[in-house]
């Protein structure tokens, strides 16, 4: 049972990354290639402060996610400008750096050995997963909703414009450049946070959770279930991570000797998945979803004949 | 607004595609750019619009609040200043409905920060009715869909250019892939404004016929620099302009 | 001067599997324009191919080698013809190739640990011999590699800049249509850019697999320290690659004889951003 809410928990962490990837690249186009390098940041970040600064978890995830999107800024002032194979390249060594540091630095994070334990924050020792998992549904929700405001908002459009052709954007007075940057900041700031609320489900802390297969798991359940969709994040956790993490490990009879392979079975599936959305279905499963407009506008309604202005 | 070009030279590999004194633009209330095939109409486009760096020279914009050099501006600023080029290839948003895609234009870049995702409608009453008017004013196909043919996208472009506010605008060969009437359609409007004291213009084009009309003044380009310049009956009658593009 | 020598040494022996897979990686990136991470595989396959050769049937590690990077050679194809050219012709743009290839390079690798496990495994080495060359130790292994990789890597430069195959090539990324018009057939081209590029990814894994071990992660460790030297030496310029791709491991080598390995690590992916934000292609 404890093991089944913590997979679960793990998966709304999941559908949180996927949903702030479908913002930089569904909607603004940023590949970030560096998924687990910010969420790391924020993971670590809240680890170190807790465990050998005492700091309390909430001011502790607070710090981390503002170290997550400072680092946000740096790389988004180098690189965010340039093609979207040097940031998907540049993102990607981030990342890399962010997983090697924190080996290196074996006095602050306990280098390979580990670094732990961090404790759930709320309720008694019974029900504090069931809480906590409460608390994570919340954070998660809120984060879809703001999602899709944000497609349907002023700002979103910008952000599809630029994403569409980000030449003639800025031709139409929009500050390209600094709309990427902070839509960057702000979504790699919050994927600290969900590190740092990571922190409490996996305790006990390890470089081995900053391997990049977090990258490619988020971005193959977005691909998987529509970059361009908001709830294509939801969907794409649930049939990756849902199906195989949770449903196959958990209820699927695999003889032992056999489930050894079963991870490596699933990445294989991955792959396969992966190449066979790009190929047939690029849009991903729910496909592209437009603007909803609050207005009311878009609903057709009976054109009045074109009527040249006198001249 | 207008634009002042000085001592202005491009060179390519040693060779002199523009070398102009001295011009103005956005002196006169329309005014037409026109020159034989290779006169250099186009580098002086990217070179006003900065996607030419010049050889040497300087641009500069004047505006009430002052004169500044355009070229170490960038993209947006320039636009946000006023000044605003139509593109002579097709350029859109392929995601943007037509009427999302002016919405875009017309909305004032202040109105999108991150406060808007939490604001209650998205477009105002104004901006809507805006673009209600330049939307029925033409026969689109879908007015609530995509831009569909390279004349709508084209004809979108223009109008996009024409809600963002341009205080200057330039239009580079507004005729080229639209049909007669929507042109007269569109210059109509273009006129409407500039009587309107709303902005100036200047149209680089080959449709002669449509210089002759619409324009106040006219700048005759030829081999890089500005041979003559003046209104419409002084140009047409000039022998300069006569011998060197009209052929006679 | 000794620190400067033993690193340039030290980085070229690091830097020979290297330097082949960044030019095999550039050729494909040249001739299609996306980073094909599945290449990765190329390099990891060579290795395992090279163990079925010489562990599994007991050949000569010398004799291994030709025949582990002609089916590294195969396999690249067969992956092309299958997947990324039919992707290609329906339009698939570069980011979501990008993705393909992480698709492709999972489907490969994870099918190989399907199939030969997890265990790291190891090639029979011919026997080893230390040789002092210009004050510098070295075996009569790295050497060789050393020289079969500069051969290689010289053969596949000659081949680009001087011969017909090396011009169709530039002919198709430059203007495909061009090309064609021309009468140089993209399909041939496509097939021959393939097989050599997975031929010298193969052998890359080759020599990285005699040198420590053979992993079903061993493509994947060096696919990123690739990409980054690909794209720093400029869109699909070989020649900025093999440069690249020296300075890369002549870098290495300096920083870890200086400070720990980690931090060479970390200084040289600083590098290579500070060098993206001054090259990397720009948008508006």
């Amino acid at each position: 049972m404890d093991y089944l809410i913590f997979s679960f928990s793990l998966m709304l962490i999941y559908i949180g990354l996927a949903q702030l990837l479908h913002i930089q690249f569904g909607l603004a186009g940023i590949p970030n290639f560096g998924v687990v390098g910010f969420w790391g940041l924020g993971l670590y970040g809240t680890g170190v402060l807790y465990v050998n600064y005492d700091v309390p978890l909430v001011p502790a995830i607070a710090i981390a996610a503002l170290i997550a999107a400072g680092a946000a800024y740096v790389l988004a002032r180098l690189i965010l400008q340039k093609s979207g194979q040097a940031i998907l390249a540049a993102t990607l060594a981030f990342a890399t750096i962010v997983a090697l540091l924190v080996i290196s630095e074996k006095q602050l994070t306990g280098g390979v050995i580990g670094l732990g334990t961090i404790g759930y924050p709320f309720g008694d020792f019974s029900e504090r997963n069931v809480v906590y998992g409460g608390i994570l549904i919340a954070v998660v929700a809120a984060l879809i909703w703001v999602s899709a405001r944000l497609r349907d908002s002023r700002l979103g459009r910008v952000l599809i414009a630029i994403r569409d052709n980000e030449e003639l954007a800025a031709s139409l007075g929009k500050d390209t450049a600094a709309t990427k940057r902070m839509i960057f900041v702000v979504t790699c700031g919050l994927m600290g946070v969900l590190g740092g609320l990571s922190a409490p489900l996996h305790q006990f802390l390890v470089p081995y959770h900053l391997a990049p297969s977090l990258t490619f798991a988020v971005w193959i359940a977005l691909v998987l279930g529509g970059k361009g969709h908001n709830f294509g994040a939801i969907i794409g956790v649930f049939l990756t991570f849902g199906l195989f993490d949770i449903l196959i490990e958990t209820y699927a009879p695999v003889p032992t000797e056999q489930a050894i392979l079963l991870p490596n079975f699933k990445l294989f599936c991955y792959g396969l998945l992966l190449v066979g959305i790009i190929m047939f279905r690029p849009a991903g499963l729910l496909g592209e979803d437009g603007p909803h407009t609050r207005s009311g506008r878009d609903t057709p309604r009976p054109a009045p004949e074109p009527a040249p202005k006198e001249s | 607004m207008q634009l002042h070009a000085e001592t202005l030279t491009k060179s390519y590999h040693q060779h002199e595609v523009v070398n102009i004194e001295k011009v103005t633009f956005g002196a006169k209330g329309v005014e037409g750019l026109i020159g034989p095939n290779g006169a250099g109409k186009s580098t002086l486009m990217g070179l006003l619009t900065r996607r030419i760096a010049p050889t040497s020279g300087t641009i500069k914009l004047d505006t009430d609040k002052g004169s500044t050099a355009l070229n170490p501006l960038r993209s947006h600023e320039v636009a946000r200043i006023g000044l605003i080029k139509t593109n002579q290839r097709i350029q859109g948003f392929d995601s943007l409905t037509i009427r999302d895609s002016l919405r875009l234009a017309a909305t004032a870049p202040s109105d999108e920060g991150i406060g808007s995702i939490f604001g209650g409608k998205r477009d105002t009453d104004e901006i809507e009715d805006q673009v209600a008017t330049y939307l029925e004013a033409f026969p689109f196909s879908d007015r609530n869909g995509h831009a569909r043919s390279g004349g709508e996208k084209k004809l979108v472009d223009i109008l996009r250019c024409l809600i963002a506010r341009p205080r200057l605008l330039l239009m580079d060969e507004p005729t080229a892939g639209l049909p007669d009437d929507i042109t007269r359609i569109v210059m109509d409007m273009v006129r409407a404004k500039v009587a309107a004291g709303e902005m100036r213009v200047v149209v680089v084009e080959h449709d002669l016929p449509l210089i002759w009309e619409y324009c106040d003044y006219v700048h005759f380009l030829s081999e890089g620099s500005i041979l003559f310049e003046g209104e419409p009956d002084e140009v047409k009658s000039n022998r300069v302009v006569a011998e060197k593009y009209m052929g006679v | 001067m000794s620190l400067l020598l033993d690193s340039v040494f030290i980085g070229l022996l690091q830097a020979s599997p290297l330097i082949l897979a960044a030019m095999g990686f550039t050729l494909i990136y040249y001739l299609n324009g996306f980073m094909n991470i599945a290449y990765a595989e190329s390099v990891t396959y060579g290795a395992y191919f090279a163990i079925l050769f010489n562990v599994v049937l007991g050949a000569n590690f010398y004799a291994a080698i030709g025949p582990s990077m002609l089916l590294s050679g195969v396999m690249s194809v067969a992956v092309y013809l299958a997947i990324f050219r039919p992707a290609l012709n329906r339009g698939v743009g570069p980011t979501e190739m990008i993705i393909l290839s992480v698709g492709v390079s999972f489907l490969l690798r994870y099918g190989l640990v399907l199939v030969v496990g997890t265990e790291n495994l190891f090639l029979n080495e011919p026997p080893i011999r230390y040789m002092t060359f210009l004050g510098l130790g070295a075996t009569n292994l790295q050497l060789a590699a050393l020289v079969l990789v500069f051969l290689v890597a010289g053969l596949l430069y000659w081949m680009i800049y001087n011969t017909g195959l090396g011009e169709q090539m530039r002919g198709l990324a430059n203007n495909q249509e061009l090309a064609m018009a021309s009468g140089i057939d993209p399909h041939r081209t496509s097939v021959a850019i393939w097989f050599i590029a997975g031929c010298a990814g193969g052998l890359s894994g080759v020599f990285s697999g005699v040198f420590t071990q053979v992993t079903p992660y061993m493509g994947w460790n060096v696919i990123l320290i690739t990409m980054l030297v690909t794209i720093v030496a400029g869109i699909g310029s070989v020649r900025g690659a093999l440069v690249a791709s020296v300075v890369a491991g002549i870098l290495t080598a300096f920083i870890t004889l200086v400070t720990k390995p980690l931090y060479a690590e970390v200084a040289l992916l600083l590098a290579f951003i500070g060098v993206l934000t001054y090259r990397g292609a720009r948008t508006a």
